[in-house]
Protein backbone atom coordinates (compact mmCIF):
# COMPACT_ATOMS: atom_id res chain seq x y z
CA UNK A 1 0.00 0.00 0.00
CA UNK A 2 1.56 3.39 -0.81
CA UNK A 3 1.59 6.36 1.40
CA UNK A 4 2.45 10.07 0.59
CA UNK A 5 4.68 11.69 2.98
CA UNK A 6 4.95 15.56 3.02
CA UNK A 7 7.20 17.62 5.14
CA UNK A 8 7.68 21.81 4.62
CA UNK A 9 8.31 22.95 7.96
CA UNK A 10 11.99 24.10 6.83
CA UNK A 11 13.42 25.86 3.82
CA UNK A 12 12.85 22.27 2.03
CA UNK A 13 9.40 21.48 0.36
CA UNK A 14 9.62 17.73 0.76
CA UNK A 15 7.64 15.16 -0.82
CA UNK A 16 8.03 11.56 -1.68
CA UNK A 17 5.89 8.14 -2.08
CA UNK A 18 6.93 4.25 -1.35
CA UNK A 19 5.60 0.99 -0.21
CA UNK A 20 6.72 0.24 3.40
CA UNK A 21 10.77 0.97 3.25
CA UNK A 22 10.65 1.14 -0.64
CA UNK A 23 10.31 4.84 -1.59
CA UNK A 24 9.00 5.03 -5.42
CA UNK A 25 9.86 8.93 -5.16
CA UNK A 26 11.25 11.47 -3.65
CA UNK A 27 11.27 15.19 -4.25
CA UNK A 28 13.41 18.01 -2.07
CA UNK A 29 13.46 21.45 -3.37
CA UNK A 30 15.91 23.97 -0.91
CA UNK A 31 15.48 27.34 -1.50
CA UNK A 32 13.37 30.60 -1.72
CA UNK A 33 9.97 30.28 0.75
CA UNK A 34 7.37 29.27 -1.91
CA UNK A 35 6.19 26.22 0.01
CA UNK A 36 2.77 26.88 -1.16
CA UNK A 37 3.76 27.32 -4.76
CA UNK A 38 5.70 24.49 -5.27
CA UNK A 39 3.81 21.95 -3.08
CA UNK A 40 1.09 20.70 -4.95
CA UNK A 41 2.43 20.84 -8.42
CA UNK A 42 5.19 19.01 -6.96
CA UNK A 43 2.67 16.23 -5.47
CA UNK A 44 0.85 16.08 -8.87
CA UNK A 45 4.29 15.92 -10.44
CA UNK A 46 5.41 12.95 -8.10
CA UNK A 47 2.24 10.72 -8.21
CA UNK A 48 2.84 11.40 -12.62
CA UNK A 49 7.04 9.74 -12.39
CA UNK A 50 5.85 7.11 -10.35
CA UNK A 51 2.63 6.06 -11.80
CA UNK A 52 0.47 6.00 -8.08
CA UNK A 53 -2.71 7.26 -8.54
CA UNK A 54 -3.28 9.71 -5.78
CA UNK A 55 -6.49 7.55 -5.26
CA UNK A 56 -4.58 4.29 -4.43
CA UNK A 57 -2.87 6.02 -1.36
CA UNK A 58 -3.48 4.03 1.75
CA UNK A 59 -2.51 7.15 4.40
CA UNK A 60 -0.93 10.49 4.31
CA UNK A 61 2.47 11.31 6.28
CA UNK A 62 3.19 15.03 7.21
CA UNK A 63 6.12 16.52 9.11
CA UNK A 64 4.40 18.41 12.06
CA UNK A 65 7.48 20.46 13.44
CA UNK A 66 8.91 22.29 14.98
CA UNK A 67 10.17 24.43 12.32
CA UNK A 68 9.48 27.70 10.07
CA UNK A 69 5.79 28.42 10.96
CA UNK A 70 4.48 29.61 7.66
CA UNK A 71 6.38 26.63 5.88
CA UNK A 72 4.89 23.88 8.74
CA UNK A 73 1.09 25.68 8.11
CA UNK A 74 1.72 25.58 4.28
CA UNK A 75 2.14 21.49 4.55
CA UNK A 76 -0.09 20.61 6.90
CA UNK A 77 -3.15 22.43 5.56
CA UNK A 78 -2.08 20.77 2.47
CA UNK A 79 -2.39 17.37 3.98
CA UNK A 80 -5.10 17.62 5.58
CA UNK A 81 -7.10 18.47 2.80
CA UNK A 82 -5.48 15.35 0.96
CA UNK A 83 -6.72 13.28 3.26
CA UNK A 84 -9.84 14.32 3.88
CA UNK A 85 -10.78 14.40 -0.40
CA UNK A 86 -9.09 10.78 -0.26
CA UNK A 87 -10.48 9.61 2.79
CA UNK A 88 -7.43 8.32 4.33
CA UNK A 89 -6.00 8.42 7.46
CA UNK A 90 -2.87 10.42 8.52
CA UNK A 91 0.45 9.87 10.39
CA UNK A 92 2.06 12.79 12.37
CA UNK A 93 5.77 12.66 12.74
CA UNK A 94 8.00 15.67 14.23
CA UNK A 95 10.34 17.04 11.67
CA UNK A 96 13.16 16.47 14.15
CA UNK A 97 12.82 13.05 13.69
CA UNK A 98 12.73 13.15 10.44
CA UNK A 99 16.11 14.73 10.45
CA UNK A 100 17.71 11.99 12.77
CA UNK A 101 15.85 9.24 11.50
CA UNK A 102 18.44 8.73 7.95
CA UNK A 103 21.16 8.29 10.84
CA UNK A 104 19.44 5.46 12.15
CA UNK A 105 22.85 3.52 11.87
CA UNK A 106 25.05 5.92 13.51
CA UNK A 107 27.06 4.53 16.34
CA UNK A 108 26.63 6.99 18.92
CA UNK A 109 23.74 9.62 19.66
CA UNK A 110 22.48 12.11 17.57
CA UNK A 111 21.74 15.50 18.02
CA UNK A 112 19.13 17.21 15.48
CA UNK A 113 18.98 21.10 15.28
CA UNK A 114 16.56 22.85 12.50
CA UNK A 115 17.50 26.71 12.42
CA UNK A 116 14.44 28.13 14.20
CA UNK A 117 15.87 31.98 13.28
CA UNK A 118 16.27 34.87 15.57
CA UNK A 119 19.40 33.27 16.77
CA UNK A 120 17.71 29.68 18.29
CA UNK A 121 17.32 26.55 17.32
CA UNK A 122 15.34 23.53 17.60
CA UNK A 123 16.67 20.87 19.33
CA UNK A 124 16.24 17.17 19.71
CA UNK A 125 18.30 14.30 21.04
CA UNK A 126 18.02 10.81 19.91
CA UNK A 127 19.44 7.19 20.12
CA UNK A 128 19.97 4.69 17.55
CA UNK A 129 17.63 1.63 18.15
CA UNK A 130 17.12 -1.54 16.07
CA UNK A 131 15.06 -0.34 12.90
CA UNK A 132 15.39 3.29 14.10
CA UNK A 133 15.76 6.17 16.07
CA UNK A 134 14.45 7.12 19.52
CA UNK A 135 14.09 10.32 21.36
CA UNK A 136 15.27 11.54 24.15
CA UNK A 137 13.23 13.66 26.23
CA UNK A 138 10.85 16.51 24.75
CA UNK A 139 12.32 18.89 21.54
CA UNK A 140 13.12 22.43 22.46
CA UNK A 141 13.66 25.61 21.45
CA UNK A 142 17.17 26.85 22.04
CA UNK A 143 20.02 29.42 21.58
CA UNK A 144 22.85 27.08 19.42
CA UNK A 145 25.17 28.02 22.34
CA UNK A 146 23.04 26.05 24.96
CA UNK A 147 22.99 22.74 22.69
CA UNK A 148 26.52 23.01 22.58
CA UNK A 149 26.36 23.42 26.59
CA UNK A 150 24.39 20.31 26.84
CA UNK A 151 25.98 18.22 24.80
CA UNK A 152 29.29 19.10 26.21
CA UNK A 153 27.78 18.71 29.88
CA UNK A 154 26.94 14.93 28.87
CA UNK A 155 30.39 14.25 27.20
CA UNK A 156 29.15 11.39 25.08
CA UNK A 157 30.26 11.27 21.18
CA UNK A 158 27.31 12.67 19.29
CA UNK A 159 26.66 13.67 15.46
CA UNK A 160 25.22 16.54 14.94
CA UNK A 161 22.84 17.18 11.92
CA UNK A 162 20.21 19.54 10.70
CA UNK A 163 20.56 23.05 9.01
CA UNK A 164 20.27 24.55 12.79
CA UNK A 165 23.75 23.32 12.84
CA UNK A 166 24.95 24.80 9.50
CA UNK A 167 23.36 28.25 10.10
CA UNK A 168 25.75 28.56 13.09
CA UNK A 169 28.78 27.01 12.05
CA UNK A 170 30.52 29.40 14.65
CA UNK A 171 28.88 27.52 17.30
CA UNK A 172 29.16 23.75 16.19
CA UNK A 173 32.70 24.06 14.59
CA UNK A 174 35.28 21.81 17.25
CA UNK A 175 32.93 20.72 19.35
CA UNK A 176 34.72 18.15 21.89
CA UNK A 177 33.14 14.64 21.06
CA UNK A 178 31.04 16.14 18.30
CA UNK A 179 31.21 15.49 14.44
CA UNK A 180 28.59 16.99 11.81
CA UNK A 181 27.09 14.61 9.42
CA UNK A 182 27.18 16.87 6.45
CA UNK A 183 24.86 19.12 4.19
CA UNK A 184 23.16 16.10 2.78
CA UNK A 185 21.51 15.77 6.32
CA UNK A 186 20.01 19.80 7.14
CA UNK A 187 17.00 18.78 6.33
CA UNK A 188 14.09 16.66 7.61
CA UNK A 189 13.85 13.19 4.64
CA UNK A 190 10.77 12.60 3.21
CA UNK A 191 12.24 8.70 2.37
CA UNK A 192 12.21 8.82 6.30
CA UNK A 193 9.11 10.07 6.56
CA UNK A 194 7.16 7.17 4.22
CA UNK A 195 8.94 4.52 6.60
CA UNK A 196 7.86 6.28 9.22
CA UNK A 197 3.91 6.51 8.09
CA UNK A 198 4.00 3.24 6.69
CA UNK A 199 5.17 1.50 9.97
CA UNK A 200 2.33 3.22 11.94
CA UNK A 201 0.12 2.57 9.44
CA UNK A 202 0.94 -1.07 10.01
CA UNK A 203 0.15 -0.62 13.25
CA UNK A 204 -2.92 1.61 12.96
CA UNK A 205 -1.70 4.13 14.91
CA UNK A 206 -2.64 6.94 12.71
CA UNK A 207 -4.73 10.21 13.25
CA UNK A 208 -7.55 11.66 11.50
CA UNK A 209 -7.20 15.03 9.97
CA UNK A 210 -8.89 17.48 12.50
CA UNK A 211 -6.21 15.70 15.54
CA UNK A 212 -3.15 17.08 13.32
CA UNK A 213 -2.03 20.18 14.20
CA UNK A 214 1.82 21.92 14.13
CA UNK A 215 4.17 21.99 16.36
CA UNK A 216 5.79 25.30 17.23
CA UNK A 217 7.26 25.25 20.19
CA UNK A 218 7.13 28.59 20.26
CA UNK A 219 4.05 31.01 21.61
CA UNK A 220 3.11 33.80 19.03
CA UNK A 221 4.75 36.91 19.12
CA UNK A 222 1.54 39.33 20.22
CA UNK A 223 0.89 36.82 23.51
CA UNK A 224 4.91 37.07 23.95
CA UNK A 225 4.28 40.66 23.93
CA UNK A 226 1.52 40.80 25.99
CA UNK A 227 2.46 38.75 28.73
CA UNK A 228 5.58 40.44 29.22
CA UNK A 229 3.89 43.74 29.43
CA UNK A 230 1.69 42.44 31.67
CA UNK A 231 3.65 41.21 33.80
CA UNK B 1 -26.93 20.82 -14.59
CA UNK B 2 -26.12 22.47 -11.67
CA UNK B 3 -22.53 23.51 -10.94
CA UNK B 4 -21.28 23.54 -7.12
CA UNK B 5 -18.51 25.61 -6.39
CA UNK B 6 -16.74 25.80 -2.78
CA UNK B 7 -15.21 29.03 -1.62
CA UNK B 8 -12.81 29.13 0.81
CA UNK B 9 -11.56 32.17 2.70
CA UNK B 10 -8.62 33.03 5.27
CA UNK B 11 -8.03 35.95 4.70
CA UNK B 12 -7.56 37.85 8.09
CA UNK B 13 -9.59 36.39 11.58
CA UNK B 14 -12.69 34.34 9.76
CA UNK B 15 -12.16 30.62 8.68
CA UNK B 16 -15.16 30.90 6.62
CA UNK B 17 -16.10 28.00 3.44
CA UNK B 18 -19.38 28.35 1.45
CA UNK B 19 -20.85 26.16 -1.40
CA UNK B 20 -22.82 28.12 -3.99
CA UNK B 21 -24.74 26.57 -6.86
CA UNK B 22 -24.48 28.22 -10.39
CA UNK B 23 -22.20 30.96 -8.82
CA UNK B 24 -25.46 32.84 -7.46
CA UNK B 25 -27.55 30.42 -5.44
CA UNK B 26 -25.81 30.27 -1.87
CA UNK B 27 -26.62 26.90 -0.53
CA UNK B 28 -23.99 27.19 2.94
CA UNK B 29 -21.72 29.54 4.27
CA UNK B 30 -19.95 29.00 7.80
CA UNK B 31 -18.22 31.68 9.45
CA UNK B 32 -16.17 30.51 11.97
CA UNK B 33 -14.72 34.19 13.88
CA UNK B 34 -12.02 34.42 15.84
CA UNK B 35 -12.91 37.50 17.85
CA UNK B 36 -12.30 35.89 21.20
CA UNK B 37 -9.14 34.74 20.21
CA UNK B 38 -7.96 38.39 19.47
CA UNK B 39 -9.72 40.71 21.92
CA UNK B 40 -7.12 42.29 24.63
CA UNK B 41 -4.84 42.29 21.97
CA UNK B 42 -6.85 45.21 20.39
CA UNK B 43 -6.72 44.02 16.58
CA UNK B 44 -5.88 40.86 15.07
CA UNK B 45 -2.62 39.10 15.68
CA UNK B 46 -1.49 37.46 12.25
CA UNK B 47 0.19 34.93 13.47
CA UNK B 48 -2.95 33.89 15.89
CA UNK B 49 -4.82 34.32 13.27
CA UNK B 50 -3.04 31.49 11.20
CA UNK B 51 -2.75 29.12 13.51
CA UNK B 52 -6.21 29.12 14.48
CA UNK B 53 -6.94 29.10 10.50
CA UNK B 54 -4.65 26.05 10.14
CA UNK B 55 -6.54 24.09 12.71
CA UNK B 56 -10.33 25.02 12.13
CA UNK B 57 -9.91 24.84 7.66
CA UNK B 58 -11.07 21.24 7.49
CA UNK B 59 -14.28 21.17 9.79
CA UNK B 60 -15.41 24.71 8.38
CA UNK B 61 -15.46 23.34 4.50
CA UNK B 62 -16.51 20.03 5.90
CA UNK B 63 -19.60 21.96 7.94
CA UNK B 64 -20.27 23.76 4.81
CA UNK B 65 -20.41 21.01 2.65
CA UNK B 66 -22.32 18.86 4.98
CA UNK B 67 -24.91 21.99 5.28
CA UNK B 68 -24.76 22.81 1.04
CA UNK B 69 -25.51 19.07 0.80
CA UNK B 70 -22.18 18.78 -1.35
CA UNK B 71 -19.36 16.33 -0.55
CA UNK B 72 -15.99 16.48 -2.45
CA UNK B 73 -17.36 14.07 -5.08
CA UNK B 74 -20.14 16.13 -6.08
CA UNK B 75 -18.45 19.47 -5.89
CA UNK B 76 -17.40 21.19 -9.65
CA UNK B 77 -15.13 23.90 -8.97
CA UNK B 78 -13.04 25.16 -5.50
CA UNK B 79 -11.89 28.86 -5.31
CA UNK B 80 -10.12 30.35 -2.51
CA UNK B 81 -9.60 34.66 -1.41
CA UNK B 82 -6.00 34.98 -2.66
CA UNK B 83 -5.35 38.06 -0.93
CA UNK B 84 -5.09 41.28 -0.59
CA UNK B 85 -4.50 40.29 3.07
CA UNK B 86 -2.20 38.51 5.87
CA UNK B 87 -0.01 36.44 3.67
CA UNK B 88 0.39 33.56 6.43
CA UNK B 89 -3.52 33.49 7.00
CA UNK B 90 -4.07 33.37 2.95
CA UNK B 91 -1.81 30.35 2.46
CA UNK B 92 -3.77 28.07 4.76
CA UNK B 93 -6.69 28.30 2.76
CA UNK B 94 -4.85 28.65 -0.71
CA UNK B 95 -3.28 25.55 0.37
CA UNK B 96 -6.22 23.87 1.42
CA UNK B 97 -8.04 24.71 -1.81
CA UNK B 98 -5.11 23.59 -4.16
CA UNK B 99 -4.94 20.41 -2.01
CA UNK B 100 -9.21 19.93 -2.37
CA UNK B 101 -8.49 20.69 -6.40
CA UNK B 102 -6.02 18.49 -6.75
CA UNK B 103 -7.34 15.05 -5.09
CA UNK B 104 -10.56 15.86 -6.12
CA UNK B 105 -9.59 16.33 -9.98
CA UNK B 106 -11.36 19.94 -10.26
CA UNK B 107 -9.77 23.13 -11.27
CA UNK B 108 -8.75 25.81 -8.46
CA UNK B 109 -9.92 29.19 -8.80
CA UNK B 110 -7.60 32.36 -6.96
CA UNK B 111 -9.78 35.07 -6.18
CA UNK B 112 -9.12 38.86 -5.01
CA UNK B 113 -10.47 39.55 -1.98
CA UNK B 114 -12.09 42.35 -2.83
CA UNK B 115 -13.59 41.49 -5.97
CA UNK B 116 -15.32 39.04 -3.73
CA UNK B 117 -16.54 42.18 -1.22
CA UNK B 118 -18.16 43.16 -4.59
CA UNK B 119 -19.54 40.18 -5.61
CA UNK B 120 -21.10 39.30 -2.61
CA UNK B 121 -23.35 42.76 -2.94
CA UNK B 122 -24.75 40.62 -6.39
CA UNK B 123 -25.55 37.63 -3.87
CA UNK B 124 -27.48 39.52 -1.47
CA UNK B 125 -29.41 41.59 -3.65
CA UNK B 126 -29.69 39.91 -7.26
CA UNK B 127 -32.06 42.59 -8.48
CA UNK B 128 -29.24 45.26 -9.19
CA UNK B 129 -28.78 46.24 -12.38
CA UNK B 130 -25.46 47.14 -13.69
CA UNK B 131 -23.83 49.22 -14.42
CA UNK B 132 -24.07 50.12 -10.74
CA UNK B 133 -21.19 51.73 -8.43
CA UNK B 134 -20.66 49.50 -5.09
CA UNK B 135 -18.71 50.88 -2.24
CA UNK B 136 -16.20 48.48 -0.35
CA UNK B 137 -15.69 49.69 3.32
CA UNK B 138 -14.52 46.31 4.81
CA UNK B 139 -11.44 46.19 7.70
CA UNK B 140 -8.61 46.78 5.55
CA UNK B 141 -10.43 48.36 2.58
CA UNK B 142 -12.05 51.42 1.68
CA UNK B 143 -12.77 52.01 -2.28
CA UNK B 144 -15.65 53.14 -4.88
CA UNK B 145 -16.29 50.85 -7.90
CA UNK B 146 -17.33 51.21 -10.90
CA UNK B 147 -19.63 47.82 -12.19
CA UNK B 148 -19.90 47.98 -15.49
CA UNK B 149 -21.33 44.41 -15.95
CA UNK B 150 -20.59 41.13 -13.59
CA UNK B 151 -17.17 40.78 -13.43
CA UNK B 152 -16.26 43.62 -15.48
CA UNK B 153 -14.87 47.04 -13.14
CA UNK B 154 -14.03 50.04 -12.89
CA UNK B 155 -11.94 51.50 -9.53
CA UNK B 156 -13.56 54.98 -9.24
CA UNK B 157 -10.94 55.91 -5.94
CA UNK B 158 -9.47 54.37 -3.35
CA UNK B 159 -8.59 55.68 0.28
CA UNK B 160 -4.36 56.15 0.29
CA UNK B 161 -3.92 55.50 3.65
CA UNK B 162 -6.67 53.73 6.24
CA UNK B 163 -9.67 51.99 5.43
CA UNK B 164 -12.22 53.40 6.93
CA UNK B 165 -12.40 50.11 8.90
CA UNK B 166 -8.97 50.17 10.13
CA UNK B 167 -9.64 53.83 11.63
CA UNK B 168 -12.54 52.47 13.57
CA UNK B 169 -10.15 50.12 15.01
CA UNK B 170 -7.61 52.17 15.99
CA UNK B 171 -9.75 55.12 17.40
CA UNK B 172 -11.62 52.61 19.53
CA UNK B 173 -8.39 51.34 21.12
CA UNK B 174 -7.25 55.04 21.67
CA UNK B 175 -10.28 55.38 23.56
CA UNK B 176 -10.10 52.29 25.37
CA UNK B 177 -13.15 51.08 23.95
CA UNK B 178 -12.00 47.40 23.13
CA UNK B 179 -12.12 45.15 20.10
CA UNK B 180 -13.41 44.89 17.49
CA UNK B 181 -13.46 48.75 17.05
CA UNK B 182 -16.85 49.38 14.60
CA UNK B 183 -19.63 47.36 17.47
CA UNK B 184 -18.22 49.31 20.00
CA UNK B 185 -18.55 52.88 18.47
CA UNK B 186 -21.64 51.65 16.27
CA UNK B 187 -23.43 50.96 20.21
CA UNK B 188 -21.90 54.39 21.64
CA UNK B 189 -22.65 56.83 18.87
CA UNK B 190 -25.94 57.50 19.25
CA UNK B 191 -25.30 59.31 22.49
CA UNK B 192 -22.87 61.65 20.85
CA UNK B 193 -23.23 65.63 21.25
CA UNK B 194 -23.16 66.87 17.63
CA UNK B 195 -21.41 70.34 16.74
CA UNK B 196 -22.89 73.04 15.08
ZN1 LIG C 1 -12.71 41.47 3.62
Amino acid sequence: MHVLAIDTATAQVGVAIGVGDHVAGEVRLVGGRRHAEHLVPVVERLCDDTGVRLDRLAAIGVGVGPGLFTGLRVGVATAKMLARVLRVPMVAVGSLDLVAHPLRHADRQIAAVLDARRSEVFYGRYRTVPGGVLRIGDPTVVPPEDVVGDLLSRGVETLLAGDGVSAHPEVFTDVDRAEWAGPTFDFPSPASLVALTAHRVEREDFAQPAEVVPVYLRAADARINWEQRSS
Amino acid sequence: MTRLTLGIETSCDETAAAVVADGVDVRSSVVSSQVDLHTGFGGVVPELASRAHVELIDEVINEALVEGGADFDTIDLVGACCGPGLAGALLVGVSAAKAIALAASIPYVGVNHLEAHLHATVLEHPSVEFPAVVLIASGGHTMLVEVRDRLDYNVLGETVDDAAGEAFDKVARFLGLGYPGGPAIDRISPRAIPRP
